[in-house]
Parts: structure tokens; sequence; C-alpha cells
């Protein structure tokens, strides 16, 4: 379900080893190709694994840009017009890359802090403004936010953007065993987080 | 919809109220440019490495290898180890050597290889056999195994005692040697000859003295065995050996002569008083024999004849002729069973 992203542009595996065949000998064209074609998907996954506009375009934009700067070395491992060049598939590639890079991003920004990134009340001015900002956003987001940024991947992937586990599973580097774990986890954290906003309501 | 119970891990139904709020979260597009941003990044960055240049492929390949790399490693140390011998010291016994390794190939039995022997200077005539060691394997419990015994340790001590007159011989002929090459006053063949005659009384003496007394122990053996005591090795020799403390003491003696006076009298200081009496009254015994000796001897004394024989009892351990340093006297071991 992709309630507010745009509809990611149907591309097949011969399209993406042709299109990083281009980007291998360093046509433009081909890197601005690919950014229509994934861009919104990856935005929208990095949004809400962040929460914040300009994050997300980091994310996306370091995301095309190791696609850039990886095409060579992909372009030999799939040739065009062959069975390895088939078996590309340039979307769960570039998801990976948007997966990890949201948190690395998110634990970072946690070690910099020292403290939890989802809401966590304290008496400084500054938390007020933001858990006011938070609920100015909406009590949905402060839903996700609220999960650990591996179960809060799994729910992105798995309801937002519709993955077949096995691909949520490879987006994130696990396997498919410790994943379904993982997002049992994570749907269990999130009712029982919209149970908790619904008894606070 | 429970709070905690055990469905909290289903998937969201679409529909439900969870469904409905997790709808609710709405993504804001792309600024507009993001595009032209990501190519103008693009531009700008510089060109990736080069790849990482592995032969080996991939981590499986690389992984292999080592494996080979080590087990061809530890084979070589395992061939060269056994190559040197480095097995049989350590008396493997799942590890042939090579000696077995080449003659389960050829089928020829295996030579055990002599122990190197110790550089000596060889004697120039006895036979090399005679110096053999004597081995009494078993008990000897009839007088003809005792008669062979005995027979045996005559042939080396014979050849012990060739080897110390050529030993004699070689030493007297060197020392003239070396003072006629230090322009010294040789000894005239006459006393030369004294000199010899009276280091040939001295051993015909000496060989006398030890003979007496094998004889009495040889009789004694005899006569055990001939009573049906069965002897061994340790019967025959150790009895002439067991004295431990008089062999340290000589030992010690023959340590001393090669000292200087001076060193002989500090290290005789350093001992104990007790040891030191014990060594005092062991040279006047050899002394008083030696003296007893001579005067049976009654030849006048050469002009080589080395001084020290007359040196003070402050000194007790003094040096004798070159028939005396060769052997020791006292101590019919050296005669009668050689180690």
């Amino acid at each position: 379900m992709t309630p507010s992203g745009e509809p990611a542009a149907p591309a097949s595996a011969a399209d993406d080893a042709a299109l990083v065949a281009r980007m291998a000998v360093r046509d433009p064209a081909a890197l601005r190709e690919a950014i229509a074609r994934h861009a919104g998907p990856l935005h929208r996954i990095a949004w809400r694994m962040t929460g914040e506009p300009q994050e997300a375009e980091d994310i996306v934009q370091e995301a095309m840009l190791r696609l850039w700067d990886h095409a060579p070395r992909l372009a030999s491992r799939h040739p065009a017009g062959t069975s390895a060049g088939a078996g590309l598939r340039l979307s769960g590639w570039l998801k990976r890359v948007v997966t990890n890079l949201a948190i690395d991003r998110l634990r970072l920004a946690r070690r910099v802090s020292g403290e939890d990134v989802p809401e966590r009340a304290d008496d400084t001015p500054l938390a007020d403004a933001q858990i006011e900002a938070d609920e100015r956003d909406g009590a949905t987001r402060a839903l996700v936010m609220a999960l650990p940024e591996r179960q809060r991947a799994a729910i992105v992937l798995t309801y937002y953007e519709e993955l077949p586990n096995v691909e949520a599973a490879a987006a994130m580097d696990m396997n498919i065993k410790a994943f379904e774990s993982l997002l049992h986890r994570a749907r269990a954290g999130l009712r029982q987080a919209f149970v908790t906003l619904g008894d606070a309501q | 919809m429970s709070a905690a119970g055990h469905d909290d891990g289903v998937p969201i139904v679409p529909g439900s109220p969870l469904a409905r709020a997790l709808d609710d979260f709405a993504v804001p597009s792309l600024s507009a440019g993001f595009a032209d941003r990501v190519l103008a990044a693009a531009e700008a960055r510089p060109s990736p490495l080069p790849e990482l240049r592995r032969s080996g492929g991939g981590r499986g390949w690389r992984l292999g290898r080592r494996i080979a790399i080590g087990a061809i490693g530890f084979g070589a140390l395992a061939t060269a180890a056994a190559a040197t011998g480095l097995l049989d010291r350590f008396d493997l016994p799942a590890v042939p050597s090579p000696q077995k390794v080449w003659a389960s190939l050829t089928g020829k039995e295996t030579v055990p290889v002599a122990a190197v022997a110790p550089v000596v200077p060889p004697p120039a005539d006895p036979a090399p056999a005679v110096l053999a060691p004597v081995r009494i394997e078993g008990r000897i419990d009839t007088p003809e195994e005792l008669g062979e015994a005995f027979r045996r340790i005559d042939e080396v001590r014979q050849g012990r005692v060739e080897a110390r007159r050529q030993i004699i011989d070689t030493r007297i002929e060197s020392e003239i040697e070396r003072r006629r090459a230090a322009g010294l006053p040789l000894p005239t063949p006459e006393e030369e000859a004294r000199v010899r005659q009276r280091i040939d009384d001295a051993r015909t003496r000496r060989e006398g003295l030890v003979a007496e007394r094998l004889q009495v122990r040889r009789e004694e053996l005899l006569q055990r065995v001939e009573n049906g005591e069965a002897l061994t090795r340790e019967d025959i020799v150790r009895p002439l050996r067991d004295d431990a403390r008089a062999l340290e003491r000589t030992g010690r003696l023959q340590r001393l002569r090669r000292m200087t006076p001076q060193q002989r009298r500090e290290a005789l200081r350093q001992l104990p008083a007790e040891e030191r009496r014990e060594l005092i009254e062991a040279w006047r015994q050899r002394r008083a024999e030696r003296w007893a000796g001579e005067a049976a001897a009654d030849t006048p004394t050469p002009a080589t004849q080395p001084s020290e024989s007359s040196e003070p009892p402050a000194a007790p351990p003094a040096p004798e002729s070159p028939a005396s340093r060769s052997g020791t006297p006292g101590d019919p071991s050296a005669a009668a069973a050689p180690p």
C-alpha cells in the first residue's frame, strides 16, 4: 500500500541491466532515468524511517550516488543480455542501500544525542517543543517513530512498500526466519503503542 | 485488539483501526530539482577507485587457499623434520624414519647407523678392538664363564697398558722436542735411558701391586662361583669402585696437579677443613708409596726429571712423572675392570 507515494515505475530486469550498463559508461541520462524510476519509493522508505524531509532526501541522493559509483562493478557482474543481467534487481539493491543508510543515520543520531530518538518526554523546553511538533505531525507518525529502527524498517518495507518477506529480509541483510521474528515483534510493538495512544487520547 | 495478546504479531489487516492510522502517515514528494542536484553531485564526485585485485576470487577460494598453504607448509616442515632425523630423536613410533621408508621401498634390511664416536687420538699400535670395554651380559655362574670374563678383562687391560706406554713415549719425545726448540739443555742418551728405565720400573711395580690385589680378588670371586653363587657385572666391577669418595678424591688430586702452586694453595684454602685434611692425607700416602718405590729403584735423578716431586707439603698433590700421570696407581679399577 502506498498511500501517498508515487507509483513505482515498472522496470524489468533487462531494463535494469541496460540502465546499469549505460551508467557504467558514465551516461548522465541513465542516472536521471534511474532517479525518475526509483527515487520515489526510496524517498518513501527514507522518509518513513527518519521522519525528516531533508534527511530522507540526503539518504536517497546518497543511494543514487552509490549506484553511480558502483555501476561499473554491477555492469561487469551483470552484463546486459545475459542470465546474470536478467537476475539484476536494481530496486532491491537500492532499497537495501537506503534501509541501511537510514538505520545507520538513526543510530548515529542516537549515539550523538545520547538518548532515544523517539518521543521521550523530559523537562527541557526543547524536548517539549519537539513533542509538540511531533503531535502536530500526527499520531501515526509517532506510532512508527516509536519503534526501534530495525522494527520500523520491517514495518515500512512490508506494510508501506508491500514487499514480500523474502525481499524485505534481503533488503535488511537478514535471513527469513530472523526477519519474520523481527516483523512479529514490530507488529506487536506497534499494536501496543496504538492501544496506549488510544488510551491516552 | 488486545494490547498484549498472542495475536499482536499477526499481519495488519487492511481497514482495521491500526491500518487506518498507519495510512495517515503521508509522505511528501521529493523537492523540485532533486534529480538535477543528484546529477550535479555525480559529476562533481571523484571517479571511484578501481576494484581491488583479488586473484583468488570469493571468500571460499581465499579460505581454501589458506588451508592449502597451511597443509603444504606443515607437510614441508614434517618432511624437513623427517629428513633431518628429528623424528628419530623424539622416537615417534607412528612416523617412520627415512631409513625405514627407504628400506620399505628397496626391500633391504635397515642397518642401524653407528653412533658417532668421540674424537680421540687413536693410539698408534694397539688394536682398537682391544680397547673396547668388556661387557658382561647376564649372570656368571660357572668357573669357565668367570675365566672368560677375566680373559676379556685382561685383554682390555693389556691394551690400556700398551696405550699408556705409547702416550708416555709420545710425551717424553714431545718434551725433548720442546726443550730443543726452546734451546734448553737436552738430556744425554744415558740420562734419557735412566728416565725411561725409572718409569718402566715404577710401572712394573705398580702393575705388580695391582696384579696382586687382582689375584686376591679373583680368587675370592672364583670361590664364590664354585660355591654356587651367580655373579653379575656389578659383583666384578663395582667392588673395585665402590669407594666413590676415593674416586672423587683422585679426580680432585688430578685437578690440583694441573694447577700452579699458588692456585693449588688457594684451592686448598677454600676447601672445607675435613676435605682438606683428607686430600693432604691421601697425598701423603701416595708420596710415601712413591718414595718407597724410588728407594727400591735406587737410581739417580736425571736432570730432566720434573722437579715438582720435591714440592713442599703445603702443596700436597705434586705432579708426578708422565707414567704416574697417565694412570692412578692406587686405583685398582683402572687396571682391573675398564669402564
